[in-house]
Parts: C-alpha cells; sequence; structure tokens
C-alpha cells in the first residue's frame, strides 16, 4: 500500500491545486483550502500501522517453523523467507519442486502456506476495510 | 498577443489539415472526458461545409497520456489497426479516421474516431444500474448484448486480418500468454512483495486450461465499454485488451462477479441462464463453466495488476490523479476474492 503520509501529501497538494482553484463559490472553497491545511496537520499525526508488521512477523515464523517439520522441506526454506518478499520465493521455489517433493508432501506444505497467506491478507485487509470483526 | 492554442484549437488545426475539402471548419460540444484511465479521451462535434453543404461528424480522440494504467502494455496504434480491421465485419465499431504519431501536436500519439451516437451508462453507478435494469425487463438489449459477443467470436479474424496482434500456439500457451502479460505489468509496477498474489500466480500457471478453439477475444466485454443506442449494441468500444484466444475468456468476463457489483443480472443487463443458451445457439461453441472458472480467477490477478500498475503510477508521481491512489486499497480486497475462489 502507498504509505499514508505519502497519500495525505498528495491529496493536500490535490486540494489546493486542483480542486480548490476550480471551485466558484467563496464558501466551499474556503472549505477545501482549509481542509489542506488540516490534512497538513493530520499527516504530521499519523503513523503507520507497526501492529500489522508484527502480526505477520509472527504468522510467518510459525509458518516457517511448521514447515521444517514436513520431510525434505529443509532443502527449500532458508532463513531469509521471514519477509514477505522471502515468503514470495519459498512458494516460488515450493511449486517448482513439487515432482521432487512429492504430491503428497507438497499438498501439506501447500496447504500450510495458504493458511498463512489467508492470516496476511486479513492483517492488510484491516487497512482496506473488509476485514470482519 | 495570441495565447498558446488550447487543446481544442490544435485539435481543430488537425482535423482541418485531414480534411482539405472541409470549408469554416469548427468544433462544438468539446468534451474532454474523464472516464478513461489509460487515454485521455475528447468527444466533440465538427461542422463545415463541403462543396457548399453544412456538414457535421461526431468524433472521439483517445490520446496516449504517457503514463496510462497499462503502462508498456497499451499500443494506440495497435488499437486504431484493430477498429480498422473491424469495420469491414459485422462487429458494432466506430469508424476509425486517423492515427496520428506525432507527440508535438498534442503532447501524444493519438487517434480519431467515429462518435457513434447513443450513451455509456456507467454500471457502477446507481443511475446505470438502474438504466441496464430497465433495459434488461424490455429483453431487447440483453439479447443485443449476447449478438454483438457473438458477433466478435463468429469472426473470421485471419480473413479480416486481425492475426497482427499475435496468435497463441496451442495448447495451454493461451492462458500462459494471458499470465505472462499481467505478470509483466505486475513487476512493472509493484512496490512491495504480495505473497498472496504469487501463490495465485504459481497456481494459474499449474492449472492453465488447453484453448479448445481460437477466436478473436474483446478482453474487456461488459455494460460501460458498449454503445448502447434504442436499447442495442451500437458500438464495441475500449479496444485495449483484445487478443486472439479462448472464447471463454470473453465468457468467464460476462460470468464474473467483478462486472455485476450486487446486481442479480450478469453485466447488470442479462440473465445467466439466457446468456449461456443464446450465446451457445448463436455460435455453437460449448461453454465449458469449469474453464471459465479458472479465466474468472485469472481476472482476478488480471485485477490486481491494474489496481497494482494504477496506484503504482500515482505512487511514482506519474500520474496525480486520485482515483489511481484509491486503488491502493483494492488490492487486498481483490486478492481476498482470489484466496476465496481458491479455497483459503
Amino acid at each position: 500500500m502507498i504509505p499514508a503520509k505519502q497519500l495525505i501529501n498528495e491529496i493536500v497538494t490535490s486540494l489546493r491545486e486542483v480542486i480548490a482553484p476550480a471551485i466558484a463559490e467563496p464558501y466551499p472553497k474556503a472549505q477545501a483550502y482549509m481542509a489542506a491545511v488540516i490534512l497538513e496537520f493530520v499527516s504530521r499525526q499519523v503513523e503507520e500501522r507497526s501492529d500489522i508488521e508484527h502480526q505477520k512477523y509472527v504468522v510467518m515464523l510459525d509458518l516457517l517453523r511448521d514447515l521444517a517439520r514436513l520431510p525434505e522441506m529443509d532443502r527449500v526454506i532458508r532463513g531469509d523467507h521471514l519477509t514477505e518478499a522471502g515468503l514470495c520465493e519459498l512458494i516460488e521455489h515450493l511449486y517448482a519442486e513439487r515432482d521432487s517433493l512429492g504430491e503428497e508432501t507438497f499438498a501439506t506444505a501447500n496447504r500450510r502456506v495458504r493458511q498463512a497467506l489467508r492470516m496476511l491478507l486479513d492483517q492488510d485487509l484491516k487497512v482496506a476495510g473488509k476485514a470482519e470483526g | 498577443m495570441a495565447g498558446a492554442p488550447t487543446v481544442q484549437e490544435k485539435i481543430e488545426g488537425y482535423l482541418e489539415s485531414k480534411m482539405p475539402r472541409a470549408r469554416g471548419l469548427a468544433l462544438s460540444d468539446f468534451i474532454h472526458s474523464a472516464g478513461g484511465w489509460s487515454h485521455e479521451i475528447y468527444i466533440f462535434y465538427a461542422n463545415w461545409t463541403e462543396d457548399g453543404r453544412a456538414m457535421r461528424q461526431g468524433f472521439c480522440l483517445r490520446k496516449d497520456p504517457g503514463a496510462g494504467l497499462l503502462r508498456e502494455l497499451s499500443s494506440l496504434r495497435e488499437q486504431f489497426r484493430v477498429i480498422k480491421a473491424l469495420e469491414a465485419t459485422p462487429a458494432p465499431t466506430p469508424k476509425a479516421f486517423w492515427y496520428e504519431e506525432d507527440t508535438s501536436l498534442l503532447g501524444g500519439p493519438f487517434f480519431v474516431m467515429e462518435k457513434v451516437e447513443g450513451e455509456v451508462p456507467n454500471p457502477w453507478s446507481r443511475a446505470g444500474k438502474q438504466f441496464y435494469a430497465e433495459a434488461a425487463k424490455r429483453g431487447k438489449l440483453p439479447r443485443s448484448f449476447v449478438e454483438a459477443l457473438a458477433a466478435l467470436h463468429n469472426l473470421d479474424w485471419r480473413a479480416a486480418g486481425l492475426d497482427f496482434i499475435g496468435v497463441p500456439n496451442g495448447g495451454k500457451n493461451f492462458a500462459l500468454r494471458e499470465i505472462a502479460k499481467w505478470e509483466s505489468l505486475i513487476l512493472q509496477s509493484a512496490r512491495k512483495p504480495e505473497p498472496v498474489l504469487t501463490e495465485l500466480l504459481m497456481w494459474l500457471k499449474a492449472n492453465g486450461p488447453e484453448a479448445k478453439r481460437l477466436a478473436f477475444v474483446h478482453g474487456a466485454y461488459r455494460t460501460g465499454n458498449l454503445v448502447i443506442n434504442d436499447d442495442a449494441i451500437a458500438a464495441v468500444i475500449d479496444w485495449e485488451l483484445q487478443v486472439i484466444g479462448d472464447p471463454m475468456y470473453d465468457v468467464a468476463y460476462v460470468l464474473s462477479d467483478l462486472n455485476r457489483e450486487g446486481s442479480p443480472l450478469l453485466s447488470c443487463v442479462v440473465e445467466r441462464e439466457f446468456f449461456l443458451d443464446y450465446y451457445q445457439q448463436l455460435t455453437g461453441i460449448e461453454v465449458d463453466l469449469e474453464v471459465c472458472r479458472y479465466y474468472e480467477i485469472l481476472y482476478m490477478m488480471r485485477s490486481t495488476a491494474f489496481w497494482l500498475s494504477a496506484s503504482g503510477l500515482f505512487a511514482e508521481r506519474r500520474n496525480r490523479d486520485l482515483r489511481l491512489a484509491r486503488t491502493t486499497y483494492s488490492v487486498p480486497v481483490v486478492l481476498d476474492m482470489a484466496a476465496k475462489a481458491l479455497g483459503f
């Protein structure tokens, strides 16, 4: 996702340079400029949610621990898979090694990966607004 | 001292150069449409006299803004050639007039085509949904919707000279080509790794269906990309994603939930059973629902690619349209749809 501060700053620019100048009526025009001013203050108050990154880290750590217990997986898993970029590589590696791992191991590992992906997605959906609860 | 010429004046000058017999050419009803995300769109009428007769013609001009949604995948030249090739076929399309590569004229390549009379109600809006729901009850538009799609799929695309857009080899090649195309857009656009998208891509590559036949496929056949006049499809527009490929690719797009947002009707306009029966009757092509399901999931990957490209263009400051910024929040939502479709 685009960082929150960057988004706010772009909206401020749009309010000042696109929206407000196009408004003829004085009251809504002043409101648009004031919205830009307030958003600049809000931008200073905003911090990205660190709890989401922490939860993602925990999900990935649990995933690698569980996968390491499966047969033949020691040659697939690496320590640097403990990031979202690393997880992408791990998924590609799993599919590439599908034949040599055997269908049963692949299916078990893929099921566990998907379980983790579900949890990662739920973290992103906390921001995107579709998470349950 | 006169100021710099406006876009309208520049277009007027361009048309004068292309229509040397026109006298007193002037544009009217000039609109810069905010509709397109990939191209800048201008709609207007030209009024002139020719051999003493008053003339009037509606035009639509599509211009490459330089930072469109499809980035390097979009080719205005190809679109122009496709529309030109379709002129001689039964497919309802606008007449294509001129393609212009010279970027000094309007700041980017552009082409000019006929403005087909009719309307293009936005299916995502309340008014649009109501328009299509009422038209569906009258019955003519749903039939026309299927007939226009069948006209595309029944086309002899080789005879029409459309094979220049690329012809896949047999087997799974079509699906794999589409995946590769959208993966290239993802690679150009993604600002952070998306493991769910990686799983989606790997699943798609491992499960691509074999195309049983090849047809001329629009690639985004839905309401919103169709000009409607008197409850009939007057023109199919938005020629950006067309391919020679599996006709199930278009059928899946019509069947997809992505294009009806709460409406019980496919593409907000046609009942599912009627669509399937009438399409099969008109084309003789048997609809394979399992293959369609695969392509529906591929469309979810494609939507993700669109949203990553859109939000990426904004984040890279190549396009300042706030509508693009909003799509950064659409990525997890569409990935959620894909994950559910894959069972997780």
